[in-house]
């Protein structure tokens, strides 16, 4: 029985190590923030980051200028957008651990290439 | 500031239902604790919703000498439907109306709304509100709002009265809108959930319970607290199209495949705790299909703004027979009702199409986007479009042919189209064509209020005390359809009424 016992411990340990190891991450974030949680979590581990954490790091300003789109198509950059301006939080469109499609793909066919689910 | 919160949500519920003894609360100093209440916040104003209705509610009370003025919006960017709707704002006697030399009145656009509305819209608030447009249309102008050039006409409205945002979206006022808040002081929260009413010792509105940390559609921890308000509540909450059961069990067609147009939030809780509360409903089965949406893309999109623009010079088309199958400029529910008619042999859905000169299409921005994103497509000759569309030939050369002569008579005897806007619009290469499918759009129903945007207790007759709604959550102002590009001069007016009345009680 101990041995049973064991080799289930031993199970279990191995699939929460695997499950730790399967939490999806950016290559770059992996490189710059590395396993430390709260560095985004800045409300707690089990609640989402707050909608100014991304921006520790992020200027809006600066994604605004990188995504940014010919005059005619100025209003769909994601970043200044027609409807929301610079206000949009990131968390609407993107997710760190699970893919998201933008916001904007609720009502529209436009597409962005270079989107980070 | 206090966190304890001694009474849970169902006994707070459960203390309504029983004329409110378990959270009568006397006047009292903030966060001292009576009767179950502890108060963790005072306001003088607050107001749910960050779409039309409450920005402009916010900025009248701000104007009318309100000093703490507090929007609170569940979802994380501000706007609500506002913000993603048409932008489109008709009112009557204005600038450009003067300019172009149309007559127009406010009993004439009262009227044009009350034949839409089948005889069961409130001609009190019509009035109340057509009377009041222009003051809403030039608070949008105060702040900085663009609108193009030129008036449009639209659907059952028998003048051109709409002016529309040169970005073609109701953004182009709320983000005015909200800037001016910022800029005046106005307190915005987002993330932030109405939860309920807190009641006086008589039955008055004293407060609301809020839910911060909220993220739509996800379980999240937060805080509830309870915020005493000095002079009121202002409900700006918005319809409930994108309630799925609530929508079905007013109308059992309007299933989770019906597309709608709204953003997600608009769920419709704070009309809920206001029928708790006992707000008369009025008119919830009547909800409004837009007849100018396409089935190529998801909500109002590009589409819905080129149709509305086009529809005055444009055939709409049965693909089965070739022919048109209703009056274009006909009011909304007269279209939807007609375009999910339109069906081939075995029954499925066959979306009609709209055929419009590209000489006069052209004009309005959308077009250039329609065809750039593939929901809309330019063909040289009625030979390709027919081709593409599958429409039989032969029917749709003869039909295009006849409407061009009502173009020219100004008189249309198939189906009765006002022909103004039509004058020398003939249809003729190269074409533009969309597809048309109705999507839900908007909630004729909801809590019924006076023209001091007052809300009345089923119970008494009487208005509710520190309670005020404005917008698409109160009911009964449209009757059955309500025209196009009455909504904004509604959610403005009513928002300032709501803020004028609740500074003079």
């Amino acid at each position: 029985m101990s041995k049973l016992k064991a080799v289930l411990a031993l199970a279990l340990g191995c699939l929460l190590t695997l499950s730790a190891q399967a939490i999806e991450q950016r290559d770059y974030h992996k490189e710059v923030i590395g396993k430390d949680c709260k560095a985004c979590h800045d409300n707690g581990i089990k609640q989402f980051p707050s909608d100014q954490a991304c921006l520790q790091c992020h200027d809006v300003d600066d994604l605004a200028e990188q995504s940014a789109r010919s005059e005619e198509d100025k209003w769909q950059n994601p970043h200044n957008n027609l409807h929301y301006g610079k206000e949009l939080p990131c968390v609407e469109c993107h997710g760190e651990h699970v893919a998201k499609k933008p916001i904007c793909s609720n009502c529209h066919t436009f597409k962005y290439d270079k989107h980070q689910e | 500031m206090s966190t304890n919160n001694l009474l849970g949500r169902r006994n707070f519920i459960k203390g309504i239902g029983a004329a409110s003894i378990a959270i009568a609360a006397p006047a009292m100093a903030i966060s001292e604790k009576t009767d179950g209440v502890e108060w963790d916040k005072e306001v003088e104003i607050l107001i749910v919703g960050s779409g039309f209705a409450g920005l402009a509610a916010a900025i009248e009370a701000t104007r009318q000498g309100a000093k703490d003025v507090h929007i609170f919006e569940k979802m994380s960017y501000y706007g609500g439907n506002s913000a993603i709707n048409g932008g489109l704002f008709a009112a009557p006697q204005t600038p450009m109306q003067k300019k172009e030399g149309i007559k127009d009145s406010v009993d004439t656009m009262v009227q044009d709304q009350v034949n839409a509305g089948r005889g069961i819209a409130d001609v009190a608030l019509l009035d109340h509100i057509a009377k009041h447009a222009m003051e809403a249309l030039q608070m949008t102008l105060d702040v900085g709002a663009e609108y193009h050039p030129y008036l449009q006409q639209l659907g059952g409205h028998s003048v051109a009265r709409t002016y529309q945002t040169t970005v073609s979206c109701g953004a182009g006022i709320t983000q005015p809108l909200l800037e001016e808040c910022r800029k005046i002081g106005v307190h915005t929260h987002n993330r932030t959930k109405f939860e309920g009413f807190i009641l006086g010792q008589n039955d008055e509105v004293i407060g609301v319970k809020m839910h911060d940390n909220y993220y739509f559609g996800e379980d999240q921890p937060g805080k509830t607290s309870n915020i005493r308000v000095k002079r009121g509540v202002i409900m700006a909450t918005g319809g409930f199209a994108q309630n799925i059961d609530l929508r079905m069990s007013q109308d059992p067609t309007l299933t989770a495949e019906v597309g709608c147009t709204n953003a997600p939030g608009a769920t419709g809780e704070g009309m809920y705790q206001m029928f708790r509360l006992g707000a008369v409903p009025v008119h919830l089965a009547h909800i409004q299909s837009g007849p100018w949406a396409s089935p190529d893309e998801g909500g109002f999109g590009y589409v819905s703004n080129y149709s509305i623009y086009n529809f005055p010079h444009s055939i709409a088309i049965n693909r089965l027979t070739g022919q048109r199958f209703m009056n274009e400029i006909a009011d909304r529910k007269t279209r939807a009702d007609a375009e999910l008619n339109c069906r081939d042999a075995k029954g499925d859905a066959l979306p009609p199409i709209l055929i419009t000169s590209y000489k006069d299409s052209k004009k309005h921005p959308n077009t250039k986007k329609v065809i750039k994103y593939n929901v809309g497509w330019k063909f040289d000759s009625i030979e390709d479009l027919a081709k593409h569309f599958e429409v039989p030939l032969t029917p749709l050369k003869q039909q295009i042919g006849e409407y061009n002569e009502y173009v020219k008579t100004q008189n249309d005897p198939q189906f009765g189209k006002n022909m103004t806007e039509a004058k020398g619009k003939f249809i003729e290469a190269p074409f533009t064509v969309v597809r048309l499918w109705p999507k839900v759009h908007y909630c004729q129903g909801g809590v019924q209020i006076n023209t001091k945007a007052e809300v009345k207790d089923s119970l008494t007759g009487k208005s509710i005390k520190g309670l005020y709604a404005a917008g698409e959550v109160t009911g009964g102002i449209h009757g059955v359809s309500r025209l196009g590009s009455c909504s904004i001069p509604e959610c403005m007016v009513m928002g300032m009424t709501a803020a004028r009345s609740i500074m003079k009680a």
